[in-house]
């Protein structure tokens, strides 16, 4: 099982004001927190944060078949190493192995229950208007849609 | 409040986050935010927190949990109001 979310930064930036009193604190811990309020760009952190938890929620959520809205129960851990962001996602007993890719225009997140299967995994990130039409027909591991991107792993 | 009136003050909540304008007018019990009315998973924590705003309650981790549908929220909206005016 695969997982992966992208978040369009430029929509981000007018959809949601995570600095709206409160707001941190319904999605992110107390460590995530800090990660934020220490970064040197906050507003990559939240959406890196936040990135990994909806790829790692939709592992969960098919394994399991809960559907919820707990953000707060998914923890993440970042481990950077060069280029690549790489980070752990945890709920209940479960952990989910997560890679990040930041782009000026985008944040994408890729996971898998296996730290092995990461680099294995296949993506393919269209921007509008080049969607194809048909692009359920090849079978993505999961997609995700935000903004002008379109995000498919395999 | 009654459930209808909950309901007509959740659509009004709920309507700048959604883009799905006849389902947003069709509003009923069984509609999902995010497959109903394609709200994104961000804006949902915003819906959470004008519904406090708005009714003058607190939403724990564990009722945000369960709102992903006008039936679910409707009740914990209910349920803290009740507990509220007691």
């Amino acid at each position: 099982m695969l997982g992966n979310d992208i978040v369009d930064l430029d929509l981000a930036k007018i959809q949601s004001n995570w600095r709206r009193k409160n707001y941190l604190d319904k999605i992110f811990t107390t460590e995530e927190q800090l990660l934020i309020s220490s970064a040197k760009r906050p507003d990559e952190m939240v959406w890196l944060l936040w990135s990994m938890k909806e790829s790692a929620y939709k592992i969960y959520n098919r394994k399991t078949g809960i559907r919820n809205f707990a953000p707060k129960s998914l923890n993440c851990t970042i481990y950077p190493n060069n280029d690549q962001i790489k980070g752990t996602v945890s709920i209940d007993n479960d952990t989910y192995f997560t890679k990040s890719d930041i782009q000026l225009q985008y944040i994408h997140t890729i996971a898998a229950p296996i730290y092995g299967k990461l680099e294995k995994i296949k993506v393919t990130i269209y921007q509008s208007p080049n969607h194809p039409g048909d692009y359920r027909s090849t079978k993505p591991g999961c997609v995700s849609h935000h903004g002008q991107y379109l995000a498919l792993v395999y | 409040m009654n459930k209808e009136e909950i309901i007509e003050a959740l659509k009004t909540i709920v309507e700048p986050y959604s883009e799905e304008v006849s389902a947003i007018a069709n509003i009923d019990e069984n509609t999902d935010f995010i497959n109903d009315l394609k709200i994104n998973s961000a804006n949902l924590v915003d819906i959470v927190l004008d519904i406090e705003e708005k009714f003058n309650i607190e939403i724990d981790n564990d009722s945000m949990a369960k709102m992903l549908t006008v039936k679910a929220t409707t009740e914990i909206i209910a349920q803290k109001l009740e507990a509220n005016a007691g």
